[in-house]
């Protein structure tokens, strides 16, 4: 009784400033909720609005075909042998394209000469989407899986190397100055200072494109492939076939959710003295 | 004091220098490896001054892909500016009220939560199935694109408000209605802005997904086509003015921003 009594009280103050915050309990309860009575909504529409189904199908035709592809293949291969290659070619471009951007950005942020060479060529390339290079990537790397690296890759690269300009950048003066004053070599001053501090903006910029690879994933697998869960959507909006178009997306949403969470948890380990390591 | 500013300014000079002759040598390098040395086949990386030529070129001549480089630019620019403007009418008044409201919150947060987790360009397959490959399915692409991006910064905009500025404002009798035009919306601006950016960063690199998808105009169509017909100096010229015009979208939404949003730093 004590919640509803809170919550009629709360009615003529704002949510940003109303005492009590909502529980963790209680969140996920609304949450449970409102999923449901989309999920209700979504079969209802399909069941009794002429034509909505034929668009859009149904919550119950979307599960069922999602485990149906988990034993019968699609194409050749089945959902998780799909999910398995979407996963190595997120990997192999991520990885790259983070080394490189993040040393970059470190470069730039660092030392001026560095960002005075650089700059103009990555100023030109940056604002270019990853998937404005899906025609040059098949004209230089072929039709192969090296494209599909690259174009991960290309996105990783920029979205890390802004980070880390912008955490090196934002190193205290202060803090230089004084290790500077104590006489550490520009070298300490890299790796004591000016490096640890822009960890969590890497971390930032880490977790950013890991995100964003799984968009970028649907326009590298638009390059010629047979295989992934962006090829599942692609695939299904080829053949008129949204049912399989929504069980790629959700698996993708998924997987990004899953990813996001390892990245975090990956995060909270490495930098546990930073704020957001907390 | 004067020497260290002359000093300064002298550094900067020559950085700029370093930051000249560094584009200059990448062009030499450039048209060395394709135009001197020929290491490359023009197919995979023409010559700088083939690109260069393809440009001008292309504000005249319509062949290979039916359209010169400005009606490519105008077709995609009308696409982006149709589906943001939604998005971004719809986008912050419903930000601000879901972080406003608490029962918005509550309710619409987890469906929404559920609906942003969906990758970008995911909703490209989608609009192209339920409206088919017109202008309406990528304006409901870009919308869709953007409206997420703005949402989430106008709620966290809001969400971020400082307690303490709407203590004493309450303390000095503001309504509700105050609390949200005076102190909540002006002190969420520069989020709101941020979400503005982003959402049209991210829906110039969508309407470019979906013209390589599914369209006969646009820059997206432009390179796609040039793809297929081995022309890599127009792709590159394509790409470049991609890059070019998603720079001038977001440099004039930062003058606005400027002039609008007052007190930051």
């Amino acid at each position: 009784m004590a919640t509803s009594n809170n919550i009629k009280k709360k009615k003529t103050k704002p949510a940003i400033i109303s005492e009590d915050q909502i529980t963790k309990k209680q969140s996920t309860l609304y949450a449970f909720i409102s999923f449901a009575v989309v999920v209700v909504l979504w079969q209802l529409a399909v069941l009794f609005l002429p034509n909505f189904g034929n668009i859009f199908p149904g919550p119950y035709d979307v599960v069922a075909l999602m485990i149906k592809i988990v034993k019968e293949p699609v194409g050749r291969l089945t959902l998780f042998a799909h999910l398995g290659w979407t996963l190595k070619r997120i990997f192999i471009g991520y990885i790259i394209g983070a080394v490189i951007g993040v040393i970059t950005g470190l470069a730039m942020g660092t030392s001026k000469l560095a960002n005075a060479i650089i700059s103009p060529v990555f100023e030109i390339l940056r604002p270019i989407p990853a998937i404005a290079w899906v025609p040059m990537a098949i004209l230089w790397f072929g039709l192969g899986e090296a494209s599909k690296y690259f174009i991960i890759g290309f996105s990783t690269f920029v979205i890390c190397a802004l980070n880390s300009i912008a955490g090196a950048r934002a190193t205290s003066e202060k803090l230089k100055g004084a290790a500077r004053m104590l006489g550490a070599s520009e070298r300490q001053l890299f790796s004591k200072i000016i490096l640890p501090s822009s960890v969590p903006q890497i971390f930032a910029g880490l977790q950013i494109s890991l995100s964003a690879s799984c968009s970028t994933i649907l326009a590298a697998e638009m390059v010629r492939s047979e295989e992934g869960a962006g090829w599942l959507i692609l695939r299904g909006m080829n053949t008129g076939n949204m049912t399989l178009v929504l069980v790629g997306l959700i698996v993708i949403s998924v997987t990004g959710l899953i990813l996001a969470t390892v990245m975090r948890a990956i995060e909270r380990k490495a930098i546990s003295w930073s704020f957001r390591g907390k | 004091m004067k020497l260290s500013k002359m000093k300064k300014k002298n550094n900067k000079v020559k950085y700029i220098l370093i930051s000249i002759i560094s584009f200059t040598v990448f062009l030499i390098i450039w048209y060395m490896v394709t135009d001197v040395f020929k290491l490359v086949k023009p197919i995979s990386l023409p010559s700088p001054v083939k690109v260069l030529e393809s440009f001008i070129n292309k504000f005249t001549v319509k062949r290979p892909d039916g359209s010169t480089l400005q009606a490519h630019v105008l077709s995609s620019l009308r696409i982006v500016l149709t589906g943001y403007i939604a998005g971004s009418i719809v986008g912050v008044p419903l930000g601000i009220f879901m972080a406003w409201n608490r029962k918005a919150d509550m309710f619409i947060r987890p469906v929404f939560d559920w609906f942003r987790s969906v990758p970008g360009m995911g909703w490209i397959p989608v609009m192209i199935l339920i409206f088919g490959i017109n202008i309406a399915s990528k304006a409901a692409i870009v919308f869709a694109i953007s409206f997420v991006a703005i949402l989430i910064n106008s709620y966290s905009g809001i969400k971020n408000t400082n307690p303490v500025h709407m203590w004493v404002a309450q303390t000095f009798g503001a309504s509700n209605k105050q609390l949200l035009f005076r102190v909540a919306i002006p002190s969420a601006l520069p989020h709101i802005f941020t979400g503005l950016r982003q959402g049209l960063n991210q829906a110039w690199a969508s309407v470019v997904a979906a013209e390589m998808i599914g369209s006969n105009r646009g820059l997206g169509y432009m390179i796609q086509m040039n793809r297929e017909n081995s022309r890599a100096d127009l792709i590159i010229v394509g790409m470049l003015s991609i890059g070019l015009v998603g720079t001038i979208l977001s440099f004039v939404l930062q003058k606005f921003e400027d002039k609008y949003v007052r007190g930051r730093h």
